[in-house]
């Protein structure tokens, strides 16, 4: 009886050191989302893998051994994370970067200027008294002349 | 210091009127020996009260011009304030934006599938507007908007908003892409004469729903990327399987050909299996030993014994405009610095108004300074500086990030940086994608530890198992 008392202690040792172990090891990063922006906060990561998939084919790879605060601008998409120090490859998780959809007519005097002033590639349909009249490709802060007259719905492009 | 020179004169005065007393009686008494000495002081008192007048007269004086100096900056503060406000109030009927987010929203088949998905429609310019929400598209039917009409206060920079999308019958039997669309419009203020007459904006938050293909069916694209002339482009292709049955193996072949049809290269990419609905990416890199211009390339991606065919023209040298480098002398917290950008037209013609632009950004991820340089041309196949200036005054000592455009025509050459600031110095170091660093061992998962741990246990049981049936079996 005694023999199985210390055999359970043993291994109920045993785990509970591995998972200190693993919890020392384990690289911890934070990822906060602003706007197109991603702040990773590490603290013991060399790397932190970024993939749009989420088998993680086709990664870009960021640096974090030097600098454990990194900011990164990324389009919009649903991306996919982890961290590595060399010894434990970190947990897979997910962010969002929202995608917005933004119009805006500038008039001055003489002119008058459709902008794109969301963060995707748009697609502008013009309508005329209810029919479509004409399309125009905008990319971001991108600005083009129009007629001040008819209806211009974007959406996004792709 | 008023009180100080307030009691000063105050003695004085009662010395003087002292002294006259006293000379007057001196007079009487015709005590003349005194009479010289208390002239004297009488004189002195006078000289002495008529300089402290004076200096208060000055002080007086400075302190009145000083006010005068502070109201006329107030008054031209104000006067700027106003000009201010009236040129934003003339501005603000010239100006109409409107945004939204997402932009779209996907969603894949689920039988009985229903949910609530929330946008936000944003009000940029921070005024009063009226916006009216719609559904167009063939979903339109199935989606149920909560809101019709909204109101904005200029104090309001987004609100949220909610519609519930609900599976329609038999759509399972038309696989493929459904769409709808989620519309914003701003209503326009009325004019005058009571109507609206110019041009109106409206945005959409789509909604993207996938029913999937019976058997394997797979959705794919073509990115390539650094196609520069005696460099290594690489063949990105993004697949999604939108199928109901899950793909053992997918791989492509990409086939390059000149604008005259004959194939002048093939690229394999690597494998990978891909599950019902799932996103990967295969890759194929390639050896560019062609001229700059247009090519053709035909993929070919196979999956399980099937094959799907596409095609897609790119361009060898592209990237006209490359960021060389960038240089900060003198730097000095606090003064302006001057940026010297050096930038290379790869391009075999001249590029015209070519400018560059850094957005310095705070802890917060904002905006803090948007440098622009001049525009300039730069000849074909040539190296030249583009010089911005950042005013550092109000900006503390510590690390940015920033990011470089040097744009020319549409296009933009980008560059993702930190700044470290310090009193002396500016050090800008690029952050780039980049392969994995050197020297850092990759990883091991954190299935694989725990599988290993889940084994070692397994073992170190089943062995004391095995050790106490000997043990019972000897006893016996």
């Amino acid at each position: 009886m005694n023999k199985h008392i210390i055999m359970i202690t043993a291994q109920a040792i045993f785990l509970v050191l591995v998972i200190a172990l693993l919890y020392s090891f384990y690289p911890r990063t934070d990822a906060s989302v602003n706007g197109n922006w991603v702040k990773f906060n590490s603290i013991n990561a060399n790397v932190i893998i970024i993939s749009e998939n989420p088998d993680f084919s086709n990664p870009r790879y960021i640096d974090s051994s030097e600098r454990k605060n990194i900011s990164y601008n990324l389009k919009p998409g649903t991306y996919y994370w982890k961290s590595d120090n060399g010894i434990i490859e970190g947990m897979k998780h997910e962010i969002v970067i929202e995608s917005e959809v933004g119009l805006g007519i500038n008039k001055t005097e003489n002119e008058t200027d459709l902008v794109n002033i969301g963060n995707v590639k748009i697609n502008v349909t013009k309508n005329d008294k209810g029919v479509m009249v004409g399309h125009i490709i905008l990319e971001p802060d991108e600005a083009e002349k129009i007629e001040d007259k008819g209806n211009y719905t974007g959406r996004q492009a792709e | 210091m008023n009180l100080i020179n307030k009691n000063k004169t105050g003695n004085f005065l009662k010395k003087i009127i002292n002294s006259n007393k006293e000379f007057s009686r001196a007079e009487k008494r015709g005590e003349r020996i005194c009479l010289t000495k208390m002239l004297l002081i009488i004189n002195m008192s006078r000289i002495v009260f008529c300089v402290n007048s004076l200096l208060q007269f000055e002080r007086k004086q400075k302190q009145f011009l000083s006010m005068l100096k502070n109201q006329t900056r107030h008054t031209l503060q104000c006067m700027v304030f106003y000009i201010f406000i009236v040129l934003i109030l003339l501005i603000l009927p010239g100006v109409l934006s409107l945004g939204i987010t997402p932009g779209r929203t996907t969603l894949n088949y689920e039988a009985g599938l229903e949910k609530e998905i929330e946008f936000s429609v944003l009000n940029n310019e921070h005024k009063n507007m009226q916006v009216m929400l719609m559904v167009q598209g063939e979903l339109n039917s199935s989606i149920i908007l909560y809101n019709s009409l909204v109101e904005f206060m200029p104090s309001e920079e987004s609100k949220q908003f909610k519609y519930k999308f609900k599976v329609p019958d038999g759509i399972e039997k038309i696989p493929g892409l459904h769409t709808a669309d989620i519309v914003a419009l701003e209503i326009p203020k009325a004019g005058a004469g009571g109507s609206y007459v110019g041009a109106t904006v409206a945005v959409v938050s789509q909604l993207y729903f996938n029913v999937p293909y019976p058997g394997k069916y797979v959705d794919a694209d073509l990115n390539v990327l650094d196609a520069e002339s005696n460099g290594t482009a690489t063949f990105i292709i993004p697949l999604i399987n939108r199928g109901k049955v899950g793909i053992g193996e997918v791989r492509a072949v990409i086939d390059i050909y000149t604008s005259l049809n004959e194939k002048i290269d093939s690229v394999q990419t690597d494998y990978y299996a891909l599950e019902p609905g799932a996103r990967t990416e295969l890759t194929g890199k390639w050896n560019v030993k062609v001229l700059s211009g247009s090519y053709l390339a035909k993929v070919t991606v196979f999956y399980d014994g099937e094959s799907r065919n596409f095609e897609k023209q790119f361009a060898v040298g592209t990237q006209a405009l490359s960021i060389e480098s960038i240089l900060v002398n003198n730097f000095q917290l606090g003064e302006i610095a001057k940026l010297q950008i050096l930038v290379e037209n790869k391009w075999n013609q001249e590029l015209k108004s070519v400018f560059a632009n850094l957005l310095v950004y705070n802890n917060e991820d904002q905006i803090m300074a948007d440098l622009k340089s001049a525009a300039e041309s730069i000849p074909a196949l040539s190296k030249k500086e583009l010089i911005a200036y950042w005013d550092t005054v109000g900006v503390q000592e510590g690390e940015y990030n920033g990011k470089l455009m040097v744009k020319y025509g549409e296009k933009s050459s980008d560059k993702n940086l930190i700044l470290k600031v310090s009193e002396n110095n500016l050090d800008i170091v690029g952050v780039g994608y980049a392969i994995r660093p050197q020297g850092s061992a990759k990883g091991t998962s954190l299935t694989t530890i725990l599988l290993i741990l889940v084994i070692l246990m397994l073992i170190v049981n089943l062995a004391w198992f095995v050790f106490f049936k000997r043990m019972m079996g000897k006893k016996k």
